[in-house]
């Protein structure tokens, strides 16, 4: 058998059929862009974190620091700065640094306090030009001595700040003067990273920020052409017990990784969403391959008469899906680096601060996107190229004998799919067999199953439900609406088809829909019950508070109780856990955390308060004591003074002393809560707090409500930019839907012709199809709401009950996704409609 | 070639020609019960070689589903029909669309062509399908006697209902088959056009040796015809040599259709 006859015919049919052509290519290229944009983006960015941090430890070689016991969230133990000159004493070593980033912030001449725009107010530690942090004078010198500090030259600029001017700042340990000696950057730019910096020498440094000997870390740089690791292993035999010596270069791979774990959660994220887009494009190509077999039906019969073999029929289908899925995916890789810069572009507009990359394509890639572009085309044309070579020859003179060839048992397969899918979608979320792996493979597998099910069976439900969404329709348009209504329930597996991408799209937003509900209720809810605090004050710095915002809170005599909670993280039994440490007494009046046995207020040095689920998974009750090791490699035994129901703040809390009597770690609070006495007034209240924060601008402070409307804010924020990174799929589902539509117009020639014969205007038609359009999606989004929602139902339900503990949903969503619909048919309708209603008359009934 | 003979082979009919195909006894029902359809009913037929044979009847009376089985387009319910020296039930779908596609040539009523294929391409289809390319002095003769050397770069929407049926005239003769069906080729033409198809389909059987069976229910189409077969209510109702239309028509006014 010839290949070569079946690649001219697939090369000729691609190009006579144009206008198909552009459409599966089109939602081709869309996956594959989404993939390939994801991928650029998340290594560009990747990149750019790696240089910058190697830009910023390249004179360190060396840097020495406390250990610690295991991976984990503490913050790093300080390093006695007395072992820098024993150091400096070492072999090779050149300068020894070191160095400290505290909370440090400018107050302007009216007494207000400098904030940047979104960066934290920083304090850092300089040991003067020779400094190895990547530190750059722009103006002036060094800072020596408590008189002198350095700021950076942006906020100097956006201050109107000089050299030799005085001014005033605060650290931990108060407010201070001193003159500026020198403007800074990091490398050739001004700012460091959006943060505001003041930068002092290293012993006012140490005293300023109440660092007392202790600094972060000291970093060393070794002499000219002293060997890095003979030098380090000389260093590494002097070190006392629980420190450490590292690279240069390991010090920025681990600064880079902090960064980076976070580049590639996003960039799964978006993964995630492209794979979901491939996926929809895979069920629009599928539908286009479906019907234009139809429509070519006695051309492929003609092709078996004359003496194509069945494979050979198959064969010319597939190379046309194959050539297909080359341009396209060549296409969809140039349109991937669009995508990665609208991205950035449209993430840095919401805010984020991404650096502009440059724009890096790895090998893996391109790979990816062969396997999306061609992968999903080649999936897609399985079926109808199978279809395609059991056309019979005889239907070439007989068409009615070929259709049959192309029906299939619908809905039988398309239950036994369905089930199969819901089945694995629940054990995925539910019993995870092979942990994360399992959930995701089992529950993201089990979801797309379920919705190549749904799409087949959709079809049985197609004419009832559409003559119900026509009926309104009907009554509005009469003849063209009736015309509309009967178009779409007289071919339920057509109408099925085309409405199945945009089906998943809306189930994927109804999903979010639930599941974000349910979380606001839940949260909602244990706000309610749980927190008794008026005032919640948040940290927008990411740093953590200074421990001196608490203490400043606690002062205020409107306030009746006050806690900062910290963190520490530490192992028990061999896992890892989150430790918040907390004023106890003033807890007990802020929270209500459901206290099933023991005390909270006293809770003593050395004594825990546990959650019940713990509590009985290690067999707890009150008065027993338990081993515990603290990341820092301290160990030691808490007892147990209370057990809770409430895991709100934790499954495991300890007094802010016995946090200090483990650990010499800067402390950083995650936030303060904080309550009014009794005889105090909200409004007075809200001044006399807001006043005592006002030094503090990164300290956000909300009332109980405030804090609540907050988060409510952040969770619908967090439901926008799901709808909108799901945005591609639904314009690729709208896509579908106005080819499917095209198609049909165009298979529907004559009869249309027959129908403007007989009267109907162009207006008329045009209306017929626009309506038939909205039927279309909107029973993609009825079918989509209904399967959505039960997805999030599910996927509510898996998620643990201190998560989501309520259900709830969200009419108004629903509402808008309808309308949405709507608007989706009227778009999908603009190319079908025009190319019906400019049908010449006589030529469209002359056709066979 | 390929095809097989098979063990016991076609009768071959006595006198002078051998017949290029023909049918056994052929019957092809649709339905069942009451509603059954007798489309063909005991059909015994067989066409020499080297002649130009018409197959006329009503519409209804099993003509064109006796020509799909004699093609092997279509499947009989019982009987035969063979091709050359073929019983074609014999063949497995691969062999059968071999057998299409190197001793058959067809020629439909409508929808002859490609759409996205040159004329020239179109005419070659057969042979590029097995991955050959033909006589090439054959098929330029061909092409020269259809007189479409000027039209072969156009597309079939290019060319006029009679221009596209001289190109599947043209690819039925090119491959060189045993034996040529054509199913109403004359049918969507104005008589003018009909008549010059009909005289070039004529003309290959007596220059060529062609073979060629025809469905047909326009008696001055059959004329031109070397013998007419009557079909009715799926059955042979008889035949005639050497026909004119007069001739076909008393035929067909003998039996009141």
């Amino acid at each position: 058998m010839s290949s070569g006859s079946t690649v001219l015919l697939a090369r000729k049919s691609i190009r006579s059929r144009l206008g198909r052509t552009i459409a599966i290519a089109v939602a081709v290229m869309a996956g594959v862009s989404f993939v390939v944009g994801s991928f650029v983006l998340a290594d560009s960015l990747r990149a750019v974190f790696d240089d910058l941090f190697a830009e910023l430890s390249e004179d360190v070689d060396l840097e020495v620091r406390t250990a610690q016991e295991f991976d984990g969230d503490s913050a790093r133990e300080p390093i006695d700065v007395g072992l820098a000159d024993e150091l400096r004493a070492v072999d090779g070593v050149a300068v020894v640094e070191p160095t400290l980033t505290r909370y440090a912030q400018l107050v302007d001449a009216d007494g207000e306090a400098v904030t940047p725009q979104g960066g934290p107010t920083l304090g850092v530690s300089w040991a003067g030009d020779n400094g190895l942090q990547g530190v750059t004078i722009k103006e002036g010198a060094p800072p020596q001595g408590p008189g002198e500090l350095a700021i950076d030259k942006a906020t100097a600029k956006r201050e109107k700040l000089a050299v030799g001017d005085t001014v005033t700042y605060l650290t931990d340990t108060g407010s201070h003067q001193g003159t500026i000696s020198a403007l800074i950057g990091l490398g050739s730019g001004d700012s460091f990273g959006g943060a505001a910096l003041v930068a002092l020498d290293v012993d006012t440094a140490l005293d300023r920020f109440g660092a007392g000997t202790k600094a972060d870390a000291l970093d060393i740089a070794v002499a000219d052409g002293a060997d890095v690791v003979t030098v380090q292993r000389a260093i590494e035999a002097m070190l006392p017990a629980r420190t450490e010596v590292i690279t240069g270069e390991q010090l920025a791979a681990e600064q880079a990784d902090d960064v980076n774990q976070f580049v590639d959660q996003f960039g799964i994220g978006l993964l995630v969403f492209a794979f979901i887009t491939a996926f929809v494009s895979a069920f629009i190509i599928n539908n286009v391959f479906q019907i234009t077999i139809g429509q070519r039906l006695r051309e492929l019969a003609l092709l078996r008469a004359v003496g194509a073999s069945g494979r050979q029929v198959r064969r010319m289908i597939t190379v046309e899906a194959l050539i297909l899925g080359i341009i396209a995916t060549l296409l969809g890789i140039l349109g991937g680096v669009l995508v990665a810069r609208l991205l950035v572009a449209g993430f840095n507009a919401a805010g984020a601060g991404f650096p502009s990359p440059q724009t890096i394509i790895a090998a893996r890639t391109y790979v990816m996107a062969a396997i999306v572009g061609i992968g999903i085309t080649m999936l897609s044309v399985v079926v109808p190229a199978r279809r395609a070579s059991q056309i019979p020859p005889v239907a070439a003179m007989r068409p009615e004998l070929g259709f049959t060839a192309l029906r299939t048992k619908r809905l039988v397969i398309g239950t036994i799919i369905t089930t199969i899918g819901a089945m694995l979608f629940v054990i995925g979320l539910f019993l995870r067999p092979g942990g994360t792996l399992g959930l995701i493979v089992l529950a993201g597998g089990g979801g797309l199953v379920l919705f190549v099910g749904v799409a087949s069976v959709s079809s049985t439900i197609a004419t009832p439900v559409t003559r119900a969404i026509g009926w309104p329709v009907e009554q509005l348009f009469r003849t063209p609406g009736a015309l509309a209504r009967q178009n779409v329930a007289r071919s339920p597996r057509r109408t099925s088809s085309s409405a199945a991408a945009l089906m998943i799209g809306v189930a994927l937003v109804s999903a979010a829909a639930v599941f974000a509900s349910s979380l606001r209720a839940t949260f909602v809810d244990t706000l309610e019950n749980a927190v008794t605090a008026d005032y919640i004050v948040t940290d927008d710095s990411f740093q953590g508070l200074s421990p001196i915002v608490a203490e400043t809170l606690a002062a205020v005599p409107e306030l009746q109780a006050v806690t900062p909670v910290r963190g520490i993280a530490a192992q028990v039994d061999g896992d890892t856990k989150a430790f918040g440490a907390i004023n106890a007494d003033a807890f007990e009046k802020l929270v209500n955390p459901d206290l099933r046995s023991g005390r909270i207020a006293g809770l003593g040095l050395g004594e825990a308060l546990i959650g019940v689920d713990p509590a009985k998974d290690l067999d707890l009750t009150v008065g027993d004591s338990f081993d515990v090791t603290y990341q820092n490699g301290v160990s030691g035994q808490l007892t147990v003074a209370g057990i809770y129901g409430d895991a709100t703040f934790g499954n495991w809390l300890i007094g802010l002393d016995t946090l200090e009597s483990v650990s010499d770690a800067p402390a950083r609070d995650f936030f303060i809560i904080g309550k009014l006495a009794d005889d105090v007034d909200a409004q007075r209240g809200d001044v006399a707090v807001n006043a005592a924060m006002e030094p503090f601008p990164q300290a956000n402070v909300q009332t109980n409500a405030e804090f609540r409307t907050s988060q409510e804010a952040q969770i619908n924020q967090l439901l926008i930019i799901i709808s909108m990174l799901l945005f591609f799929a639904i314009a690729i589902a709208v896509l579908g839907i106005s080819i499917t539509l095209a198609l049909g117009v165009f298979e529907r020639t004559r009869e249309i012709g027959l129908l403007r014969a007989v009267g109907m205007s162009r207006r008329q038609t045009r209306r017929s199809v626009r309506w038939e359009a909205v039927i279309v999606s909107m029973f993609g989004a009825v079918v989509g709401v209904v399967l959505g929602t039960f997805l999030g139902v599910v996927l509510s339900l898996a998620v643990p009950d201190d998560v989501i503990s309520k259900l709830a949903f969200s009419p108004l969503i629903i509402v808008l996704i309808l309308i949405g619909a709507v608007v989706a048919g009227l778009i999908a309708a603009v190319y079908p409609s025009l190319k019906a209603s400019n049908m010449d008359v006589l030529e469209a009934i002359a056709t066979e | 070639m390929n095809v097989t003979t098979h063990p016991a082979g076609p009768p071959t009919a006595g006198g002078d020609s051998v017949p290029a195909a023909g049918a056994i006894d052929a019957c092809k029902y649709y339905g069942v019960g009451d509603a059954q359809v007798r489309a063909l009913d005991g059909v015994t037929v067989a066409f020499e070689t080297g002649r130009f044979t018409a197959i006329m009847g009503p519409s209804g009376s099993g003509k064109s589903t006796l020509l799909h089985c004699l093609a092997g387009l279509d499947t009989l319910t019982s009987g035969a029909t063979y091709i050359g020296g073929t019983y074609l039930a014999s063949l497995s779908d691969r062999e059968l669309t071999e057998l299409r596609r190197t001793d058959v040539g067809f020629v439909f009523q409508a929808f002859n062509l490609i759409p996205t294929l040159t004329a020239d391409e179109n005419i070659r289809l057969p042979m590029m399908l097995g991955g050959e390319t033909g006589d090439l002095a054959w098929i330029d003769h061909v092409i020269g006697t259809v007189g479409l050397a000027d039209r072969l770069k156009h597309r079939p929407s290019e060319l006029s209902g009679g221009q596209q049926q001289r190109v599947a005239v043209a690819r039925a003769l090119a491959s060189q088959p045993k034996i040529i069906f054509a199913d109403e080729p004359t049918g969507n033409l104005d008589s003018t056009t009909g008549t010059e198809i009909l005289t070039f389909m004529g003309d290959a059987v007596r220059e060529f040796g062609q073979t060629i069976v025809m469905v047909t229910h326009d008696p001055v189409a059959a004329a031109n015809a070397d013998r007419v077969v009557f079909v009715g209510d799926g059955k042979i109702v008889g035949e005639m040599s050497d026909p004119t239309p007069d001739s076909i028509l008393d035929h067909l006014k003998q039996y009141g259709v």
